[in-house]
């Protein structure tokens, strides 16, 4: 098997891509899944690291990301859905009755 | 040698009262038909104080290990189980009384309440990034749920896409900072990464994942840089939620913050009684002026405040900031002016929010030019107001001004004197706008003279908090004793 | 045969991703996305996750990209009320970002000391089922607690009326 190096520079590359999505877009949908990007990054480095020591942690670890995932998307989205019925806008710029 | 599943369960019971609690809610949500009924809130109060009581009967002096290492049952868990059961008891308190919160489904605000509850319980206690990552998860995601539960008010709904924004931003980071740890060391056990790191030599990757791991754990006691959800989201929260954000998840932030870097990143020096840094992040610098940055912002915008809200917002980052000087001094009498200012703010920081509470009950506002007059309006509101806010300050005779000598103490004794300068300086700028309310509220007239009424109920827990904040002006010893304790067995 | 298939998958991915980040419309975004994940799990193959490959796949790719879909339709902004996205500061420092966080990831990948490695068996369905129902079994149970917690907290918020 190769080497984990590579798999770390992808899931760094992969995780710089959603951060930058989460910081310069202004749709509410498309930052929650730069935050997706994020943590199947953080996924990509945990697999490679459990499967080159020969861990299952790094497998456990993946997978409850990937459940926080699943409950921080649900969560996110009937927000979103909440915000969208009072506001008509999914521009996270245009939320100002708070100051951003 | 950490115990197994079957065999942890009986030093679980705090838990396992609040998980009970939570089932039963969902029961009651599903079968009861009013759903604006008490029961939901007696339910939580019964739960949360069995979880209190059996926290409280917990042996502190076992440090034990649980679940294969999951979790930890130590004088230092114990201590933030009372505070944050505590805490939110009160919050229950306050959240029956709340106007913004009646005619809306109870329940569920109940089970989300209790979530969080248990998500603190396990943060402050957990022993390996696996755990502390989801338990940090389960305070958050509930959280975000609370700060927007007031459906249908544009700032209710703000707030809590703002959290999850950042929020999920913030864990992002810091999980990506664990992947970087278990990398480095192959495990996920905090105290083996700790021995891992002493003995290891990449200083670059090490750093980064101090840097990320601050991240989330920075945003989750609001400090500058990573504050700038918090003012948004306790405005626009419920403000019961508001008080239940800035006491129960800062208490326990800081806890898992204290746990993770100095079991990670320091070892004990038993024969010089301090923590030695044992790798090669050198953070004790990094986070005194992470301290003096947010105890400044704070103050500073606090003053230009106009609503009350967000004023004890603001000053509440600062109270993380004064708090955090006791994190950098790698003394166990630091960590132990954290604790016992904990509790100090704890009954200050509830009270001064549950006087908001009725005062908005009665005026609909939360501006401070709303509160003129309130010294004749609602007198024992307003005293008790005015006694919050001086302890906020930190004047003698009252409870905050001995956790603050707890802390300048410290941080005078190891000479950090720049860092102490900073914060006497801040203290006498946070004097000028809680003066200010008070002054607002006792020698300015009143736009409309009507009395408020505050009936006997709110009364007695007003004084429930205002006592203990008098009375730790005078009389601390006890509490410094058990938070000394609490310190003792975090060297392990 | 692992660099090549990896050099394919990765590349995938990392397209996959840019073309999230980029485009306009968020339909286009989630459907790259689950290319995207698409290929992350074929990369947890190639490193032998076999459970989590599957995981990814059905849960993920399958499970929570539905949901973002069916939001997407559900809400159905109009093409002329999506946010108008113009280069501002603040984009053009999360460009920044990325590119430093890139950087620094290349910097790392080379100076990463990591320990021994093994060839036990780390990722297939008995390996992480023993682990997760011996070790990490609290971690799991509580991973119930905020699935129950969000499954509520989603209807609850989602609903027009509480």
């Amino acid at each position: 098997m190769m080497e984990p190096t590579a798999y770390l520079l992808l899931s760094g590359i992969l995780f710089g891509i959603g951060v930058a999505g989460v910081v310069a877009r202004k749709n509410a949908l498309i930052i929650l899944m730069s935050v997706e990007i994020m943590l199947n990054a953080v996924n990509v480095a945990f697999i490679a690291v459990g499967s080159h020591l020969g861990d299952p942690t790094g497998s456990i670890f993946a997978f409850m990301v990937m459940t926080v995932a699943a409950a921080e998307a649900a969560v996110g989205l009937a927000i979103l859905i909440a915000i969208y019925r009072l506001k008509e806008t999914i521009d996270i710029t245009e939320l100002s009755v708070l100051k951003w | 040698m950490p115990l197994g599943n079957f065999a942890s369960l009986i030093h679980f019971l705090p838990e396992l009262a609040v998980t009970a609690t939570i089932l039963l809610l969902v029961v009651v949500h599903v079968a009861g038909k009013n759903r604006q009924s008490a029961a939901p809130a007696l339910l939580s109060l019964a739960g949360v104080g069995a979880a209190l009581l059996l926290a409280a009967l917990q042996p502190a002096s076992a440090g034990r290990s649980l679940f294969e290492g999951m979790v930890a049952l130590d004088g230092f868990a114990i201590f933030f189980k009372a505070l944050t059961a505590l805490a939110t008891i009160v919050v229950i308190f306050m959240s029956m009384d709340s106007g913004e919160l009646a005619g809306r489904s109870q329940a569920e605000y109940y089970i989300f309440l209790l979530s969080v509850l248990l998500g603190m319980f396990l943060l402050t206690a957990s022993t390996d990034i696996v755990m502390l990552y989801l338990s940090l998860e389960l305070v958050s995601i509930p959280s975000y749920l609370l700060a927007g539960y007031l459906k249908g008010r544009e700032s209710s709904t703000e707030a809590a896409m703002k959290y999850v924004v950042y929020g999920a931003t913030a864990s992002g980071v810091m999980i990506y900072g664990f992947s970087l740890l278990y990398g480095l060391t192959g495990t996920t056990q905090i105290g083996e990464i700790g021995r891992a790191l002493a003995t290891g030599d990449a200083p670059l990757p090490v750093l980064l994942a101090a840097v990320m791991v601050t991240v989330g754990f920075g945003f989750k006691i609001a400090a500058v840089p990573f504050h700038m959800w918090s003012p948004d989201v306790y405005e626009g929260a419920p403000t019961p939620i508001t008080a239940f954000l800035s006491v129960g998840p800062k208490a326990a932030g800081f806890a898992v913050l204290v746990r993770f870097f100095y079991t990670v990143f320091a070892s004990p020096d038993v024969a010089a009684g301090v923590w030695k840094i044992s790798s090669r992040v050198d953070w004790t610098l990094l986070f005194g002026v992470l301290s003096a940055v947010t105890m400044s912002v704070g103050n500073l915008v606090a003053v230009n405040q106009t609503n009350v809200k967000r004023l004890l917002a603001y000053s509440s980052i600062a109270h993380a900031g004064y708090m955090l000087m006791g994190f950098v001094l790698l003394t166990p009498a630091g960590l132990q002016a954290i604790l016992f200012y904990l509790v100090v703010y704890l009954f200050m920081n509830l009270g001064a929010f549950y006087v908001v509470i009725l005062v908005a009950n009665g005026t609909r506002s939360e501006n401070i030019s709303d509160y003129s007059g309130l010294g004749s309006r609602a007198p024992f509101a307003a005293v008790s107001l005015a006694i919050f806010l001086f302890a906020l300050t930190g004047i003698p005779p009252f409870s905050g001004f001995i956790g603050k000598v707890y802390l300048f103490a410290e941080v005078i004794n190891r000479g950090v004197y720049w860092l102490a300068v900073v914060a006497a300086l801040n203290s006498v700028v946070s004097l000028y706008y809680y003066a200010r309310i008070v002054k607002v509220m006792f020698l300015e007239d009143p736009k409309d003279s009507t009395e408020l009424p505050v009936p006997l109920f709110p009364r007695s827990v007003l004084c429930f908090l205002a006592i203990p904040t008098l009375l730790l002006g005078v009389y601390w010893e006890p509490v410094a004793r058990v938070a000394a304790n609490s310190v003792k067995l975090l060297a392990f | 045969m692992e660099p090549i298939l990896f050099i394919i998958f990765g590349a995938i991915a990392v397209g996959g991703a840019i073309m999230v980040v980029t485009r306009k419309h968020p339909m286009s975004s989630a459907l790259y996305l689950i290319l995207t994940l698409f290929a992350v799990a074929a990369l947890f193959v190639l490193r032998q996750a076999h459970f989590l490959a599957a995981i990814q796949v059905i849960v993920y790719a399958g499970a929570v990209m539905v949901l973002f879909i069916f939001v997407i339709m559900l809400i159905n902004v109009p093409e002329n009320k999506l946010p108008m996205e113009r280069l501002t500061g603040l984009r053009l420092l999360g460009v920044v970002a990325a590119g430093f966080l890139i950087l620094e990831s290349a910097i790392l990948a080379r100076r990463f000391a990591m320990p021994a490695g093994s060839t036990a068996d780390a990722g297939s369905v008995q390996a992480v089922g023993r682990a997760l129902f011996t070790d990490y079994l609290l971690a799991f149970e509580i991973t119930s607690v905020l699935l129950l917690a969000a499954v509520i907290g989603a209807i609850a918020l989602a609903k027009r009326k509480i």
